[in-house]
């Protein structure tokens, strides 16, 4: 950020730099005068992680479903397709299942050979994701599990558990909780966590400041 | 840099040094942290250095960090990944 554009913003902190902040400023400015970087390109690569990567991308695919029916129709016929539409892809080498919740039916994901994961509308999977006893658990006793994560279901509850692999990856698509009517798109994404698409939370009514 | 490429330093970096984030979501505390990772990414991507090779400087560069008395996860990271840079800057012989 030059400082041009922060006068041009009326924003102008009068905090002196760290040592730190002053040493990623004078390598970074080392780094464009040889030529190895240019300031835009860092730029870019700022913008991706803000933007491109992570949950929001699930969170708001998952809201627009719950919004949308006709998207909602779209997203579980053909999952990639219709997490494109709004921008998101990027791993075009494996088929995006979206799996619905409903009614006494409850879906989690697992990788139990390794740690497939819908990265581009999850980003990074969480590290139990990828630990041997989620994996093995979580095929053999879903109920324990999601109890230990504190999702409590009903004893009648249908649980699906949904095995990852690097052809077809899953994201679970909640039920939309009661006490969300009338939630604009926004405040409905900002209570689908990274968990409830993974399947072991459920989203809750209520609000988050955005 | 495409997703593409921001994912595969995730699987580079691993469990053995994973960006600091919460919720899934990155943890910039302030505007240099996020530079520097893009500083890294850039660099690596263009140079054609490899990301293990970066991943190692990283996890020793964590090791020998000492916290100051207060400093956040997040800027202890980013600290470590500034040595990390600059390690592998000068296993090239980049005089910096």
């Amino acid at each position: 950020m030059s400082d041009d554009h922060e006068h041009d913003d009326g924003v102008h902190h009068e905090r002196p730099a760290s040592p730190i902040e002053l040493r990623a400023r004078a390598l970074e400015a080392l780094l464009v005068e040889k030529g190895f970087v240019s300031t835009d390109a860092i730029d870019a690569v700022i913008e991706l992680y803000e933007n491109d990567v992570g949950p929001q991308n699930g969170a708001k695919v998952v809201a627009r479903a719950w919004v949308d029916p006709a998207y909602r129709e779209r997203l579980l016929a053909d999952g990639a397709a219709a997490i494109a539409e709004l921008g998101y892809g990027g791993d075009e080498a494996s088929t995006l299942v979206v799996v619905p919740n409903g009614p006494g039916v409850h879906n989690a994901v697992v990788c139990t050979l390794c740690s497939c994961y819908p990265w581009p509308v999850l980003g990074l999977p969480p590290s139990w994701y990828k630990s041997a006893p989620y994996r093995a658990r979580m095929v053999s006793e879903p109920c324990a599990v999601l109890r230990e994560f504190g999702l409590e279901l009903p004893a009648d509850t249908t649980i699906r558990i949904w095995d990852s692999s690097a052809e077809v990856r899953y994201l679970v698509l909640p039920e939309r909780p009661a006490g969300t009517e009338g939630w604009d798109e926004k405040a409905l994404a900002a209570i689908v966590t990274r968990d409830v698409m993974i399947g072991v939370a459920l989203p809750a009514a209520e609000r988050k400041s955005a | 840099v495409s997703a593409a490429t921001l994912a595969k330093v995730d699987v580079a970096l691993g469990t053995d040094a994973p960006l600091p984030r919460a919720n899934g979501e990155l943890v910039f505390e302030e505007v240099w942290q996020g530079r520097a990772l893009g500083l890294g990414v850039v660099l690596l991507e263009r140079t054609g250095a490899s990301w293990s090779e970066f991943r190692d400087h990283l996890v020793a560069a964590i090791a020998a960090h000492v916290a100051a008395p207060g400093e956040s996860a997040a800027t202890a990271y980013y600290t470590a990944w500034l040595d990390a840079v600059e390690a592998l800057l000068r296993r090239r012989n980049v005089s910096i």
